[in-house]
């Protein structure tokens, strides 16, 4: 499970933040639950402060103020526990191109702490399922950005984290490819595990998400299913929802 | 501190670097090849000049010939040496090398030496300064000349009665009573050390920014960051990286400049020139034993550095300046009259630099090799300390 309490994240910019005397609020006060075996989507538009959440989540960055409990740890008080039980998969997410799809898979397994026995069985199970057995030899670099990604997924899942978070995964990817990753993020949900997932795309929140929240300016402005959301703003469509409430609080 | 997850970060970061090209051309292939290029290439290269230029037929002009028809019989005998007719146009043909030089007599000449013995002719030479074989020309002219004059002087005195042996009261004999370790290392000792610590810097160089503003440029710095490996065992596994491809450099280096040295001592020695180069293993150990402080303190403060970049243009552009304010006190080795004192025992790099060249020259100074090996270690430590702290900050991390 997922859990944030009155998270926020200030920093300093001095381009962003020129009439608050540098300082930028990207998160400002964020609380929400996101329940094992459901989808959380934080729906916001660009610099809305949906990778800043994320990244707090995944312990990259740490809180100014307020904490979230991920997996039943605390971010702040247990960072490594938490990384222990998280996927993190996004658009920026790189491979090591040099590594082949093997090597890569294999140096996050050990770098969680994985057993060489254990480590061997588990890529040899996401590989066949994955379908990657093929080019498991090649270079990374030498891949399709469809094959990256399977690696990618491959590499999030080699510690079967109970919780998953997605910053954007489908950003800039041909349709073939993100399908790909909506089926994975699908069915990590089945499977049971928790799931974040951040986008600006109405289409893929509304066929993935089990709980939106609707995110601008750092701050949580509409929150709930998408029946719920609809019976709310009484709109039928996600994206008027989302232009009727962002709008709004201007 | 989590030593296996450090070793993990280390044995994948030894795979990468070892398959990148860019990686084995600068830190492996180059450091190997530029001492032989350099010294034996470059030096064959210029003998082979050098020699050419001595071969090849040298004109030379004597103006007022008429007054000195010994001297230019004497010239007309030397090899290579092709005397040609007066004219008045010999400017600009020295300037188009078509001649190498002219000799001017003055009015008179050999008349006057045998009238006035005592009083000096003066011979003009025109020539090309810096012009190979016009200096070649000059410089044989000059043996000639002086020779020519050597050999009135002996018909004087030998007219007189007297020998030659009177104008060479004195004769000496040297015999060198330092052992041959001395003599090469006071050599040694000068350049060696300067080349130790540029070669420990610039093999760090590669491997910290690849590993640091690489990481980000690349987009893999935040799904390691996600893992589980702690900030602290992430800087230490790409710090052994930095220090042992910093090491493996300048074994190679050296290796490759002592190899270099004996075949070109090998060389000399066959064109008859007394040259030799003997080095101590105690030597090497102990110049190793402050080196290493050394390459500590440069991988830690290179990782420091180029992990504020934002890509690894950026990072090269932040470290490129790092060379001038290391080559400097580098340098000090090759400056004759610095002496090590407690004050620069503290300096970083001059420190090293300094009691390198007292230990190749066979010098150990216990007392202020601990003292720099110890100030060096506080150094290191210390850019350890701001690489680890640097990995913690999220403003130098996710620099936009």
């Amino acid at each position: 499970m997922i859990e944030a309490l009155n998270l926020s994240k200030h920093f300093k910019d001095k381009k962003r933040g020129k009439e608050t005397g540098g300082k930028v609020i990207a998160v400002d006060g964020l609380s929400f639950r996101c329940q094992p075996g459901q989808i959380y989507g934080l729906l916001g538009a660009n610099g809305a402060g949906k990778t800043t959440t994320l990244r707090m989540l995944a312990t990259i960055l740490q809180p100014t103020s307020g904490t979230a409990k991920v997996a039943g740890h605390d971010v702040v008080e247990q960072p490594e526990q938490v990384r222990h039980h998280i996927g993190f998969l996004s658009t920026a997410t790189a491979l090591y191109g040099r590594l082949t799809a093997r090597e890569m898979v294999e140096y996050f397994g050990r770098l969680y702490g994985m057993n060489e026995a254990d480590l061997a069985r588990r890529i040899e199970e996401l590989f066949t399922r994955l379908d990657m057995n093929s080019f498991k030899d090649g270079r990374c670099d030498k891949l399709s950005t469809g094959q990256k990604q399977k690696v990618s997924i491959a590499r999030t899942l080699v510690h079967d984290p109970p919780v998953m978070i997605f910053d954007e995964p489908t950003l800039g990817l041909d349709v073939m490819t993100a399908r790909t990753i909506v089926g994975f993020i699908k069915e990590c949900r089945q499977r049971g595990k928790t799931v974040i997932f951040s986008s600006h795309v109405m289409s893929e929140v509304e066929k993935l998400c089990d709980h939106i929240g609707i995110i601008h300016n750092g701050k949580i402005l509409s929150e709930g299913t998408l029946d719920e959301l609809k019976t709310r703003h009484q709109l039928y469509d996600l994206e008027d929802i989302f232009v009727r409430v962002v709008g709004d609080s201007r | 501190m989590n030593l296996r997850a450090a070793g993990v970060v280390f044995r994948k970061e030894l795979m990468d670097t070892l398959r990148d090209h860019r990686f084995l051309i600068t830190s492996i292939v180059v450091p190997i090849l530029s001492f032989p290029v350099l010294m034996l290439g470059f030096g064959s290269l210029a003998f082979v000049v050098a020699t050419r230029a001595t071969q090849q037929e040298q004109k030379v002009m004597i103006l007022g010939a008429l007054h000195a028809p010994q001297l230019k019989q004497r010239l007309e005998k030397v090899k290579n040496f092709a005397i040609v007719p007066e004219a008045a146009d010999y400017t600009p043909r020295i300037n188009e090398k078509k001649l190498q030089a002219v000799v001017h007599v003055p009015e008179g000449m050999e008349e006057n030496l045998r009238a006035h013995p005592g009083q000096a002719q003066t011979l003009r030479i025109y020539h090309y300064e810096g012009e190979l074989r016009s200096r070649s020309t000059v410089s044989t002219l000059r043996q000639e000349i002086r020779g020519y004059g050597d050999a009135l002087v002996g018909d004087r005195l030998k007219g007189r009665g007297l020998s030659i042996e009177l104008l060479t009261p004195f004769k000496f004999e040297q015999t060198n009573v330092a052992p041959d370790e001395r003599v090469t290392g006071n050599i040694l000792g000068l350049m060696l050390p300067y080349f130790v610590i540029i070669f420990t810097l610039t093999g760090a160089m590669y491997p910290a920014m690849d590993l640091t503003a690489g990481e980000k440029e690349r987009g893999t710095i935040e799904t390691i960051l996600a893992s589980p490996t702690s900030r602290a065992d992430l800087v230490l596994g790409k710090f052994l990286l930095v220090l042992v491809v910093a090491l493996v450099t300048t074994i190679l280096s050296l290796a490759s400049f002592a190899g270099t040295a004996l075949a070109g001592a090998e060389l000399l020695q066959r064109a008859n020139v007394k040259f030799f180069i003997v080095i101590s293993g105690k030597a090497i150990a102990a110049v190793f034993f402050m080196v290493l402080p050394l390459a500590i303190f440069f991988s830690a403060a290179l990782i420091a550095i180029a992990i504020l970049a934002r890509n690894y243009k950026e990072a090269q552009s932040y470290l490129q300046p790092l060379m001038f304010v290391v080559i400097f006190p580098a340098m000090a080795s090759l400056i004759p009259g610095v002496r090590l004192t407690t004050v620069l025992s503290l300096v970083p790099v001059l420190n090293v630099s300094l009691v390198s060249r007292e230990i190749f020259s066979g010098h150990y100074p216990w007392d202020q090799i601990l003292v720099i090996f110890g100030a060096t270690s506080v150094y290191a430590a210390a850019a350890i300390y701001v690489a680890v702290r640097q990995f913690q900050r999220e403003e130098v991390l996710f620099r936009t």
